[in-house]
C-alpha cells in the first residue's frame, strides 16, 4: 500500500480474502480496529474505484465515492451481520446507496442507514454465519458456470447499470433474448443456492 | 387487494437498475418504500447484490491516488452527520407512523390542496417532485396525464383508476402518455409516495385550476 503504515493498534492483519473480510469487520465493531480498517481499504477501495469509474464517475467522484464508502463501513461496522450477508454484498450494497446519494444535489440523508434490503439484525449463530459463506461459495460457482452469454447480461445489468435497450445495442441481440437470458440466468443461480421462490410470472410489473 | 403482498412489482429492469444504484434518489426511494411489504422483490435485490459483492471482489484494481487511506483514517473520527428526526406532528395517517425509509425527508406538516385531499413534498435534495399525496377514502383527483414518467408507491389505503386497483405494497409507473383519474377505495385514507419527472399534464380547465392549487 502506497500510504505508509496506518496509525493502527492492533498486529497488522495482512492476509485479504472473505474470511478475513468478516474478521476485519468484526474487530471495527467489537474495538474500532484502524489497522483492520485499513486491511479492508486496502482491499475494497481500489475494487470500488474501478467500479465506480465503471458506472460514469470522474476520477474525482471516483475517489470521493471509495471514501464515503468506506467511512460507512467504519460507522456501520456494529449493523453487519455475518449469517445475512457476505462482507463483499454488504460493502456493495453500500456503494450502491453512495451512488445513490450522489443524485441528491444536498447531501442531506444516508440511504443505507435503514438499508432496505436488509432486515433488523438478528442473534447470529455460528452455523448461520458457516451457510452464509456457503451460499456466497455456492453462488460464486453457480456465476461461473454461466455460459458466457447469459454472464454478460447480468454483469451489463446489474453490475454495471445498463438499460436494457442499451444491452440489446452493446450485445447486438434483440430486446426479448436480453429479457430471456436474463430470466435464464436468475432461475439458474436461484436453483443453485436452493433457492426455490418461483419468479413472479403473468402479474402486473413482469414484462413478458 | 391481499392484506401484506403487493401484486404490482417494479418491473425486472428497473429493480435492477436500482440493485445497481442506477436510478436517480427518487425512483431509487419508491423502490426502497416497496421492498418492506415485498419478500419477493427484498429476495431479488439481495441475490443482485450478492452477485455484484462477487464481481466487485473480481473488480481489477485502480489505484488510489497518493495518501487516500491516510484521509479515510483521518475521517474516522468526525462526527456522523445526524440524520434528522420527523417532524413530530407528521403522521402518514391517523395512527399510522411514517416509514422508516422517509426519515429526515419530512419537514412540514400535510398541507390541505383540496377538500379530502393533501400533501407533504420531501426534502429529498434531487431535482426530481416527490411528494406524499393523501386522498380521503372516496375522494379523487381530476382526470391527468404526465409530463414524464410517474412512479408510484401506495403507503396506505388503495386506489382504482382506469389501470386497475392498488393496495399497500403496490408499485405503479405511468408513462407519459397514460391519462388517469384516480379514486381513492372507501374506507382509509390512500396514501401515496409519488415521484414525477415532470408535472400533471391536466385534461380539463376545471382540473387545471386544481392543478395550480395543488401545485402537481
Amino acid at each position: 500500500m502506497s500510504d505508509g503504515d496506518p496509525s493502527s493498534d492492533g498486529a497488522s492483519p495482512a492476509a485479504t480474502g472473505p474470511d478475513q473480510d468478516v474478521a476485519h469487520i468484526l474487530a471495527i465493531a467489537t474495538r474500532r480496529d484502524r489497522a483492520a480498517f485499513a486491511a479492508l481499504f486496502g482491499r475494497y477501495g481500489p475494487r470500488l474505484k474501478s467500479w465506480f469509474l465503471r458506472n460514469g464517475c470522474s476520477a474525482d467522484q471516483a475517489e470521493d465515492l471509495v471514501q464515503d464508502t468506506m467511512l460507512s463501513v467504519w460507522r456501520k461496522a456494529e449493523s453487519f451481520n455475518p449469517a445475512q450477508a457476505a462482507v463483499s454484498t454488504w460493502v456493495f450494497a453500500i456503494a450502491r446507496n453512495r451512488r445513490i446519494d450522489a443524485w441528491r444535489r444536498s447531501p442531506r440523508r444516508e440511504l443505507d442507514e435503514d438499508d432496505p434490503s436488509l432486515a433488523p439484525p438478528e442473534p447470529v449463530s455460528p452455523d448461520a454465519v458457516l451457510d452464509m459463506a456457503e451460499r456466497d461459495s455456492r453462488l460464486r460457482a453457480a456465476l461461473v458456470g454461466l455460459p458466457a452469454e447469459q454472464m454478460a447480461v447480468i454483469r451489463l445489468s446489474f453490475f454495471e447499470d445498463r438499460p436494457h435497450a442499451e444491452i440489446e445495442q452493446a450485445l447486438g441481440i434483440p430486446l426479448g433474448t436480453v429479457k430471456s437470458r436474463l430470466r435464464l440466468a436468475m432461475r439458474r443461480l436461484r436453483a443453485h443456492l436452493g433457492d426455490m421462490t418461483p419468479p413472479r410470472t403473468g402479474r402486473d410489473g413482469v414484462s413478458s | 387487494m391481499t392484506a401484506g403482498h403487493p401484486n404490482h412489482h417494479p418491473d425486472e429492469e428497473t429493480l435492477a437498475r436500482f440493485s445497481a444504484g442506477g436510478l436517480r434518489s427518487g425512483r431509487s426511494l419508491v423502490i426502497a418504500a416497496h421492498l418492506p411489504f415485498c419478500p419477493e422483490c427484498r429476495a431479488t435485490v439481495r441475490l443482485h447484490e450478492a452477485i455484484g459483492g462477487i464481481l466487485l471482489s473480481d473488480e481489477p484494481e485502480t489505484p488510489l491516488s497518493d495518501g487516500a487511506l491516510n484521509r479515510a483514517l483521518a475521517r474516522l473520527d468526525e462526527p456522523s452527520r445526524m440524520i434528522e428526526p420527523i417532524a413530530d406532528n407528521a403522521w402518514l395517517a391517523p395512527g399510522v407512523p411514517m416509514p422508516p425509509v422517509l426519515r429526515g425527508m419530512v419537514r412540514s406538516p400535510w398541507r390541505w390542496l383540496a377538500p379530502g385531499i393533501r400533501r407533504i413534498a420531501l426534502d429529498t435534495g434531487t431535482a426530481e417532485d416527490v411528494y406524499l399525496l393523501r386522498v380521503d377514502g372516496g375522494a379523487g383527483l381530476p382526470e391527468h396525464g404526465h409530463r414524464g414518467l410517474e412512479t408510484t408507491c401506495v403507503l396506505a389505503g388503495g386506489f382504482t383508476d382506469a389501470t386497475g386497483s392498488y393496495g399497500p405494497g403496490d408499485v405503479v409507473e405511468l408513462a407519459e402518455d397514460v391519462e388517469h383519474a384516480p379514486v381513492a377505495d372507501h374506507g382509509e385514507a390512500c396514501v401515496c409516495l409519488i415521484v414525477a419527472d415532470g408535472r400533471a399534464r391536466m385534461t380539463s380547465w376545471l382540473a387545471r385550476l386544481v392543478a395550480a392549487a395543488m401545485r402537481i
